[in-house]
């Protein structure tokens, strides 16, 4: 039963996109991932719009102070399991913005962060990539949990 | 005795009942998936099972295994009857759609009023859901939901009542038999017009993209959905799923003839007596029928979504009150009208 359940996981990770006061670059990046050059549904990622539906959270941005509370509440209204993916390095370590007065250089002060896409903008491929990566890695937390090797 | 009621019980949990209306919508859902995704020049889903056909399986499991929140401002005891009921009551009205044979494994004298009230009775526990989680998206979504379900009821409605008044039946069995001896209702004149509001009408009863204004991701988040997660919310994408399915077999049932294969041509008698003449070969030959029309619906229904952008709340209310409710009353009045002047028009049975 619970490997039907880990199975069920790896293969329907559905994104929720939120945008931290990024350029927007990754967010048309990330799209574009979705549209039918690389399409993300081949894995089952469905773009989903409330909180309450999704499993991934797809943030771009580097976290403006105005933001910065928002994303925690976003994250907090996501079901458990819930993962964070970031997209762009502006949301990696700040980016072009690290520095600024007014911004947290990073989600990963906010959040917990499981996997990071670099690039300025992240290229299409690079996110799906990320997703595949994610999703590895689901696997691998699955079997050691269940002490597998 | 005990054997029948066995069987009856086997009937309504498994075969044509609970399980295969579930499995079937699975079914149905990966077909609109990848049609849709095709239309798009996408690939859809693709590495769960062959072709992704487990996608929807795996969706549902995920969604029942992931946590369950309710919101504290919700009301709680609503928050969680009406994603079952809104469950139960498609699954329901699906025992009187002949799937398996010519009767449903329900039936009664005049059902389809029945099923008919259970459609409205879903509509119903949408906008109660969408009341009952207290959130202003989910408000908003439930009062755009009750003007467009309430809207599109009356043609919906009007044109499941037309192949009726011509088989001069209100029982479902009595209209598939009667499209057995006259052919299918959507050869027959006003009956065609009718088939076409029905499936115009089903978009917005099921919230599919050109109609899909309760949910309208770019204004209301998901709608009246926007707090339900976990199990709640997969009984809810379940209940939509059953919907799509009822509706698809209402309109076979109701407009393509049911059950009914190649076998009611003439000159193909000797094929219908074989068929009808062996439970086993009956019944599978039957469901595949059933299953190719279906299918058929859906795919259609699929089309008009990927063509269709969505319609602003006016277009959409003037479309229900404006267009299709005078339209379904005319081929009411016509229907009426032909089989009182004409009658051999309709022939009797
Ligand atoms: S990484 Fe670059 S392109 Fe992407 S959001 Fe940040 S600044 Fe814009």
């Amino acid at each position: 039963m619970s490997k039907l359940v880990d199975w069920a996981r790896r293969s329907s990770p559905w994104l929720l996109h939120f945008n931290s006061g990024s350029c927007n670059g990754c967010d048309i990046e990330i799209l574009a991932a979705l549209m039918p050059r690389f399409d993300l549904e081949r894995f089952g990622a469905l773009l989903k719009g409330s909180p309450r539906h999704a499993d991934v959270l797809v943030c771009t941005g580097p976290v403006t102070r105005q933001q910065a509370p928002r994303l925690r509440r976003i994250y907090e209204q996501m079901p458990e399991p819930k993962f964070v993916m970031v997209v762009g390095t502006c949301g990696s370590t700040g980016g072009v913005f690290r520095g600024c007065y007014n911004n947290a250089e990073g989600i990963d002060n906010v959040i917990p962060v499981d996997v990071y896409v670099p690039g300025c903008p992240a290229r299409p491929e690079a996110i799906a990539l990320g997703a595949v990566k994610l999703l590895e890695k689901l696997k691998n937390a699955q079997k050691q949990a269940r002490g597998e090797k | 005795m005990v054997l029948d009621i066995f069987l009856g019980i086997l009937q309504i949990v498994l075969f044509p009942g609970i399980v295969f209306c579930i499995g079937l919508t699975f079914l149905l859902e990966w077909i609109d998936r990848k049609y849709y995704a095709d239309l798009q020049n996408r690939m859809g889903p693709l590495y769960v099972g062959w072709r992704g056909i487990l996608q929807p399986f795996a969706d549902f499991i995920k969604l029942m295994a992931k946590e369950d929140i309710t919101p504290k401002a919700a009301d709680r005891k609503m928050f969680t009857a009406t994603p079952l009921f809104s469950v139960v009551v498609p699954l329901l009205a699906l025992l009187f759609i002949p799937i398996a044979n010519i009767t449903g494994v329900l039936s009664f004298q005049g059902d389809l009023i029945f099923i008919l009230f259970l459609t409205t009775i879903v509509a119903i526990l949408i906008i109660l859901a969408g009341y009952s989680s207290m959130n202003r998206y989910s408000s908003i979504g439930a009062a755009r939901a009750g003007l467009q379900l309430m809207g599109y009821e009356i043609p919906l409605t009007l044109a499941a009542l037309t192949p009726a008044m011509i088989a001069r039946s209100l029982t479902i069995t009595e209209i598939v038999q009667y499209q057995a001896v006259a052919g299918m209702s959507i050869l027959l004149f006003p009956s065609m017009i009718a088939f076409g509001v029905f499936i115009i009408t089903l978009l917005p009863e099921l919230e599919k993209i050109p109609m899909d204004i309760p949910e309208a991701e770019t204004e209301l988040v998901a709608g009246w959905q926007t707090e339900f997660s976990g199990k709640k919310y997969a009984f809810f994408r379940l209940s939509n799923n059953l919907e799509l399915l009822l509706g698809a077999g209402l309109a076979v049932t109701l407009f393509l003839g049911g059950p009914y294969g190649i076998e009611k041509l003439p000159g193909l008698t000797a094929l219908d007596l074989v068929i009808q003449g062996n439970i086993v070969l009956s019944t599978v030959w039957y469901t595949v029928w059933f299953l190719i029309k279906t299918a058929i619906v859906v795919l259609v229904i699929t089309n008009l979504r990927a063509l269709f952008s969505r319609y602003r709340i006016d277009q959409m209310v003037r479309g229900a009150w404006r267009y299709l409710t005078p339209l379904m009353i005319g081929v009411t009045a016509i229907t009426m009208l032909l089989s009182a002047v004409a009658p051999g028009l309709y022939p009797v049975v």
